[in-house]
């Protein structure tokens, strides 16, 4: 029987009959966010389909979706409950219960597994003495399995806290950016070039970002054989 | 008219319809795998099982005309990848394989397969699906043999309550999404939705939420897994064990086609029979949970009352007893109730027994129970034949005077037909004291029966032939689903002709002695009784014979023989009902 490095493969059941957490006099939209969610629905033929904004809008309200906040937006959008809360599950980028003050998704899709994305994963769970999905004792990191990130290019990767990527990581890499984290230092948006823009357009396609780096072809993970 | 070739074979269809490919194949008996796709909602193509090669004529760019070979045959351009056929829609000249014809296609339906089970749980030893799910039988036919996943699989919530009446087993579902298109598109509850992402999906309710909507049953028929199976239902019997009998439920005026799965002479499932006419796929909820209704309380025989205590008798006694009671009491003394409960058939019997004796034609008692309808398949109207008697020119009872007529007295005889006055609160159990009360009833729960002088158990709809009308004015058939207790050449002919699966003759090995009720059908009680107050209602070849009459005799019942009614029923003229043809 081969070995399969996925430690948990179990898929828990939703709290059934989930603790309300946001105080009702809380799930409220202020008048400047009723107005944003107003221009959101003006912008779709549809105004469901401004979904993942209002979505979005409460998660940076409340910090995370619990339930309740999850109801809000679909009472608001006047769409079935079931069906926002579909949306809510589907996307990682969408917290439904509390994170640490930075959240680690690292990507396990095809190209990043090809790449390493488990060894990452399995190191940071190891350094931080957590499972994935679960949060440090001192509330400073949680560590997430995500799906494709759409940065195949520098594989294996992850994102912080739904803000910038982190490239081509190595164990290294990893090591001095939880050191940067924990000195309250979020990494700087990096473009990743191509080698060809090295000589065509002086390294950098974009001129909004500092910070570049170029692509490597990387290292095969060790554990893909 | 535009053709297509199919393996070869060319099909000439109807521009018009915009049929899929999948859709068109079905309806020539071409068979193609598939799990997602289903008539009645939108098409997602998301199981990938219903690939097949699609090709078109080749066209000159230039001219638009199309290119031919040496031999004058169009030149087949095949599009480069496998196509969904539940997607695809039929153009001219257009060209198919299937599995029939393409290696390609066999290998593609089976890798389909390999990735659908990767993670499925392949218990099928222990699912209630086994034996009619989609996904073994197309896995026998079309998947791979054995399986190359020796890793370990992502493991799902089981035996989770959806709702009341639903439990999910999230590692069997193939997320093909019926379900939840059908709360979103058909029932409109909009209660279901997938659930995260990838290998971790399924389906659920929003959190606190209960499946509990009127028609939440009607997921598990469609579920092409054994993802979703019925809460009662679950783990009582294997699919195999049970027959099935075509019919209709009785809850209400819908009328709704069903069948009646059967064990051991016991009904332990009701499921629904497709009638685009009627209920098309569905069913509520409610119309499947009354089988226990046929299987427990009910009667042990018939029973007469002497020195005021109802003791057990044999039929012949009852049938005795009955015929003394009515004989020498004047008609206009006697009332008969008829009953939107029962059959056309039984109906009219009475309406008979009634005219002989000189008595009123008989009136049945409504069960409306206002605001419980909505507008689709339950009806305010809790019976299934008010329309039938109405036909027969039975008319509704003004509740109000019979209560006044049999308690100043004036009632001697009180025949009720599958029904129960008290618990109809038609009157109160002292009020039928001095009354002589004869009974049809269907269970020992029967709140009148205190009050009974000649009870006689009834055959069920699932232990009768007969026709119900529904509000429509929709004519259909009901067949014996199980056996009762004695011998009766014509539910014995018709039980081996609606049990097809397994034949309910007792020459064959599913014959069961158990669970069989000591009662009759009413259309063989009423001409016992009738013979013997001297009015003849013999019909050698029961029911059938009687509906010939009706539906000759009756313009409301016009065309509603038993081969016309067949499977899907018959809808009736709107006539003046109880005239004369
Ligand atoms: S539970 Fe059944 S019907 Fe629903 S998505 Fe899964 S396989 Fe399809
Ligand atoms: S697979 Fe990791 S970013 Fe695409
Ligand atoms: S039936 Fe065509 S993809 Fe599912």
């Amino acid at each position: 029987m081969s070995h399969f490095d996925i430690e948990r493969p179990i898929v828990k059941l939703p709290e059934q009959q989930p603790e309300q957490q946001i105080p009702d006099e809380e799930l409220v939209w202020t008048d400047e966010e009723q107005e944003r969610i107003e221009e959101r629905k003006a912008k779709y033929p549809d105004p469901k389909s401004a979904i993942m904004d209002l979505l979005w809008m409460a998660q940076e309200k409340y910090d995370y979706l619990p339930p309740e906040a999850i109801r809000l937006c679909a009472d608001t959008l006047d769409m079935d409950y079931a069906r926002a809360y579909g949306v809510a599950t589907f996307y990682t980028q969408y917290y439904k219960e509390e994170k640490g003050k930075f959240v680690l998704d690292v990507c396990t899709c095809f190209s990043c597994q090809m790449m390493g994305g488990y060894d990452i994963l399995h190191y940071l769970e190891e350094k931080l003495g957590i499972h994935k999905g679960e949060t440090t004792d001192d509330g400073l990191f949680t560590v997430e399995e995500v799906e494709c990130l759409g940065c195949c290019g520098s594989a294996p990767m992850m994102q912080v806290t739904n803000g910038p990527y982190v490239h081509n990581l190595t164990k290294d890499k990893v090591d001095a950016l939880l050191d940067d984290l924990k000195d309250g230092n979020m990494p700087p948006f990096v473009s990743v070039t191509l080698p060809q823009d090295e000589d065509e357009m002086g390294g950098n396609r974009r001129s909004d970002v500092e910070a570049t780096e170029t692509y490597q072809t990387p290292p095969r993970s060790e554990a893909v054989k | 008219m535009p053709t297509v070739e199919i393996d070869g074979q060319v099909y000439t269809y109807d521009d018009d319809r915009h049929d899929k490919l999948l859709q068109f194949c079905l309806d020539h008996d071409i068979e193609l795998p598939h799990f997602c796709y289903h008539p009645s909602m939108s098409i997602p193509a998301n199981c990938r099982q219903c690939l097949v090669q699609v090709g078109t004529p080749e066209r000159d760019r230039a001219t638009g005309e199309l290119v031919t070979d040496e031999e004058g045959n169009p030149n087949i351009q095949f599009m480069p990848g496998m196509q969904t056929s539940c997607t695809i829609g039929l153009q001219d000249g257009m060209v198919v394989k299937t599995h029939r014809t393409s290696d390609a296609v066999r290998e593609a339906q089976k890798d389909t397969l390999e990735f659908l089970l990767i993670n499925h749980p392949l218990d099928c030893p222990i699912c209630d699906q086994a034996g009619h799910c989609p996904l073994q039988i197309q896995a026998y036919k079309y998947g791979p043999e054995g399986s190359r996943f020796e890793f370990r699989k992502v493991h799902k919530p089981k035996r989770v309550k959806l709702g009341p009446r639903v439990t999910l087993d999230a590692e069997r579902c193939i997320n093909c999404t019926r379900c939840t298109r059908f709360t979103d598109e058909i029932s409109e509850s909009g209660q279901l939705t997938i659930n995260n992402r990838g290998v971790r999906n399924y389906p659920i309710t929003a959190p606190g939420e209960d499946f509990d909507e009127a028609y939440s049953m009607n997921t598990i028929d469609l579920c092409p897994v054994g993802a979703l199976t019925a809460s009662d239902f679950r783990f009582k019997a294997r699919i195999w064990e049970m027959s099935s009998s075509p019919s209709i439920v009785t809850t209400n005026a819908t009328g709704a086609n069903c069948e009646y799965w059967v064990r051991d002479n016991k009904v332990l499932r009701i499921t629904p029979r497709q009638n685009m006419e009627v209920n098309e796929y569905w069913l509520p909820d409610e119309d499947r949970l009354v089988y226990d209704r046929f299987n427990d309380d009910r009667p042990e025989g018939p029973q007469v009352r002497s020195n005021g205590q109802l003791v057990n008798a044999n039929w012949t006694q009852a049938y005795a007893k009955a015929a003394a009671l009515l004989g020498p009491v004047d008609g206009d003394r006697i009332q008969f109730v008829g009953s939107a409960y029962a059959t056309v058939e039984d109906n009219y019997l009475l309406t008979q027994l009634a005219e002989h004796l000189g008595a009123d034609t008989p009136v049945y008692m409504p069960h409306i129970e206002p605001g419980a309808g909505d507008d689709w398949l339950i009806t305010d109207d809790k019976t299934p034949n008010a329309q039938g008697c109405e036909r027969l020119g039975i008319r509704e009872a003004d509740m109000q005077m019979l209560r006044t007529r049999i308690q100043n007295g004036e009632i001697d005889v009180l025949y009720v037909l599958e029904d129960d006055p008290v618990a109809s609160e038609l009157c109160a159990l002292a009020d039928l004291e001095d009354v002589d009360v004869i009974l049809h009833y269907y269970n020992t729960t029967n709140e009148t029966l205190p009050a009974v002088d000649v009870a006689l158990p009834a055959a069920m709809v699932v232990e009768t032939v007969g026709t119900y009308v529904n509000q429509d004015g929709r004519a259909q058939r009901v067949r014996p689903a199980k056996a009762i207790q004695g011998v009766n050449r014509t539910l014995m002919m018709e039980m081996g002709t609606s049990r097809e699966d397994e034949h309910g003759t007792p020459f064959d090995r599913w014959h069961n002695e158990s669970h069989r009720i000591n009662c009759k059908p009413s259309w063989e009680i009423l001409p016992q009784i009738a013979d013997r107050v001297g009015l003849d209602l013999d019909y050698a070849k029961g029911p059938q014979a009687i509906m010939n009459e009706v539906q000759s005799a009756l313009d409301a019942f016009e065309g509603a023989t038993y081969d016309a009614m067949g499977l899907q029923g018959v809808a009736l003229e709107d006539a003046e009902a109880g005239e004369p043809a």
